[in-house]
């Protein structure tokens, strides 16, 4: 577009000043991976000092304290769900063919917003007493100041506030733009699977933040201003665990919907067939919303003061739409032309991973085994099998497979099947044998263990997976630097050739504003409509009607 | 628009259901009701009621060409609405939120600069393109 070389100077005004909703997606995925490294070095910290009985490689239990509270905090508030808007950023627009969000200056504030609010919260390391250290869901009394003194604790909690604003308001504006910025002939069952679970994901964020506002300025107002809203003697412990999971359930399928979403595109253009069920999908990421939002105590079972029917329940009944979904991506590639580029192979990996996560998910619904199982390892194990599952096997997916419309070239495809496979036995060795050290007995979030506890070789495992886990990040590194030296531009709109939505229908990389012309919109695969007439949905065949007023 | 309206109205009544079962189930268990579960539930019930709401009214009065399932591109409007090019005001307003923010975990005194500071800023945001009430 531009010829002119711009000056550095120019290139970062042009940064910090940007309304377009592609750069501040890239702002976005730019920003939330780098959190995903600072924490993965924080994990990866943790498993040296389990590495043997007695270590103190992290010097002090308080130290170790604020790593894994840092790191679960990291991990699911500056890393998974900014990664979700950073893709619904770059992808939702383009895909119903708008030329940009409904509020651009918004969506600047949002991204500000959460880049300043975790700052704040992840400023505590540069306190005298540290972060934060009660864990990532600050648990009444312990997140009180009696027990957890220190400004660490008050700057995580004014962060996250501050950053869980910039969530809101991007979920708002993603809403309004999908409900009013549609291209004509862009039904709403048209859009593309990512576009819906967008849509869905950033209803549940408005129904589950602002409860994890209210908390958290209750907390602070706790903290700071001395009230007694979280006080044991008002039933504090019991309202705060209320709402924290009020809001922390939904936030895991804020987590994964939007995941689900980007493998549900990728799916279909590596198996050469029109995704299986498309309004299945539809309908069970809804009924995964609604469900989502009523088994919050299903983590509050060992508090013996819930409901333990209703939300075993509901648990249970929340697997059946989860359980349609994977149904429906196996469906898509029966008896498909698959390939195994790299997407694909990510989108596999997902789909393993994710279904183990799932089904131990399954197993910790039963207040019986819950009771047992609560608090040890594989509560851990299960839990990193379903995020890591779906947000960092799906993100990679979603990474290779877009790479062309962010930049313009291609990802190495040796390289990142390199990365795939070290992460992936990487992260099984990590995690699979955490399921037996549980059940063994070990609890989780202690400091280290006793020769005796017979827990040493299955720590050790876990350990040199970690490593090999992080490792796999090279790969990928040295991938995106020497793309973006040698890589050869894409020269076409859709280089994976069976491409799908609209985003393949536009030049590569992304132009602003996104289209010079939009394609007739006749199915939900408008793209492979145009490049393959041959095969297209019947309506996209039918004469060209005259446009009407 | 219709589609949009239906979502929300079925989440209304999932949500009325739910609140519903959870209330009553809490009472005949703990001779009470459980009220923090009760009343979440309950707020769902107006905000997604609420949105169905204004959706239904709205698209009393508007239906667009993107929920015309034969509509060509040509149908919509030439001109979609004002994007503004670039703005310095949201990093601005964001930085201003942040320092307030702090001052609340750091102390009283910071908000002295942050207040301002996001007044201002807040003020930029929402006159940067204004021209004055009737003009365009």
């Amino acid at each position: 577009m531009n010829s002119v070389k711009k000056s550095k100077g120019r290139i970062v005004v042009d940064w910090l000043t940007t309304t377009d909703h592609k750069k501040i997606g890239y702002l976005y995925l730019i920003t939330s991976f780098v959190y995903f490294m600072i924490a993965g070095v924080m994990a990866l910290l943790i498993r040296a000092q389990l590495a043997m009985p007695g270590l103190t490689i992290v010097q002090t239990k308080e130290q170790y304290n604020q790593l894994f509270t840092m790191h679960g905090t990291i991990m699911l508030l500056m890393f998974a769900t900014p990664l979700f808007a950073g893709f619904a950023n770059v992808l939702m627009p383009v895909q119903i063919g708008a030329p940009d969000v409904a509020f651009p200056r918004l969506n600047a504030i949002a991204y500000w917003l959460y880049f300043f609010g975790s700052f704040i919260a992840v400023a505590g390391f540069f306190t005298p007493q540290g972060a934060a250290s009660f864990g990532w869901f600050a648990y009444a009394p312990l997140s009180s100041t009696t027990f957890s003194p220190g400004l660490g604790g008050d700057l995580w909690v004014f962060g996250l506030a501050l950053s869980g604003f910039g969530t809101i308001l991007g979920g708002v504006n993603f809403i309004t733009t999908i409900i009013t910025m549609r291209a004509p002939g862009m039904t709403m069952f048209r859009m593309p699977i990512f576009t819906w679970n967008t849509l869905v994901t950033s209803i549940l964020v408005i129904m589950a933040f602002p409860p994890l506002a209210a908390a958290l300025f209750a907390l602070g107002a706790d903290r700071k201003f001395g009230a007694h809203i979280f006080d044991p003697a008002n039933g504090g412990p019991m309202l705060w665990q209320h709402l924290f999971w009020f809001f922390g359930h939904p936030e895991v399928y804020i987590l994964a919907l939007p995941f689900f979403g980007i493998v549900s595109e990728i799916f279909p253009v590596f198996s050469r067939k029109p995704v299986f069920g498309y309004r299945t999908l539809i309908y069970a990421t809804i009924a995964i919303a609604a469900l989502s939002m009523t088994v919050w105590a299903h983590h509050m079972y060992v508090t013996g003061s819930v409901l333990l029917g209703f939300f075993a329940f509901t648990t249970m009944l929340i697997a059946v739409p989860t359980g349609v979904k994977i149904f429906n991506w196996i469906g898509t590639m029966w008896r498909g032309s698959i390939t195994f580029e790299t997407p694909m192979l990510w989108s596999l990996g997902f789909l393993t991973t994710f279904i183990f996560g799932g089904l131990t998910g399954v197993i910790l619904s039963s207040p019986a085994l819950d009771f047992h199982l609560s608090d040890s390892y594989f509560v851990v194990a299960h839990f990193h099998y379903v995020v890591f599952g779906t947000v960092v096997f799906a993100m990679f997916a979603g990474f290779y497979f877009w790479w062309p419309k962010f930049t313009g070239k291609m990802l190495n495809e040796r390289l990142g099947k390199i990365h795939f496979w070290l992460l992936f036995f990487g992260f099984h060795m990590t995690f699979l044998i955490q399921h037996w050290l549980g059940v063994k007995g070990m609890p989780r979030r202690y400091y280290t263990y006793l020769e005796g506890d017979g827990f040493t070789w299955m720590n050790q495992v876990s350990t040199v997976g970690s490593l090999l886990l992080g490792l796999s990040m090279l790969p990928f590194l040295w991938n995106v630097w020497v793309t973006s030296r040698k890589g050869v531009k894409v020269e076409m709109n859709d280089p994976w050739g069976f491409g799908r939505s609209l985003e393949w229908a536009t030049a590569s990389p992304l132009p602003r504003h996104n289209f010079t012309s939009i394609p007739r919109i006749r199915s939900e695969s408008p793209a492979f409509d145009l490049n393959h007439p041959e095969y297209a949905s019947p309506d996209a065949k039918a004469p060209l009607k005259k446009g009407k007023k | 628009m219709k589609t949009n309206v239906v979502l929300f109205n079925v989440l209304t009544v999932f949500f009325l259901v739910s609140a519903a079962v959870y209330g009553f189930w809490s009472y005949m268990s703990f001779g009470e009701i459980e009220v923090i579960g009760f009343s979440a539930i309950g707020m769902l019930v107006f905000l997604t009621g609420f949105i169905g709401f204004y959706l239904a009214k709205s698209a009393k009065n508007f239906t667009g060409p993107e929920d015309l399932p034969d509509a060509n591109i040509e149908d919509g409007e030439a001109e979609i609405g004002f994007f503004a090019p670039w703005s310095w005001w949201p990093i601005l307003l964001g930085l201003g939120a942040a320092i307030s923010f702090t001052s609340l975990a750091v102390g009283w005194w910071l908000l002295a600069i942050g207040l301002p500071f996001s007044l201002l800023a807040l003020v930029g945001f929402v006159f940067e393109h204004s021209r004055g009430q009737h003009a365009h």
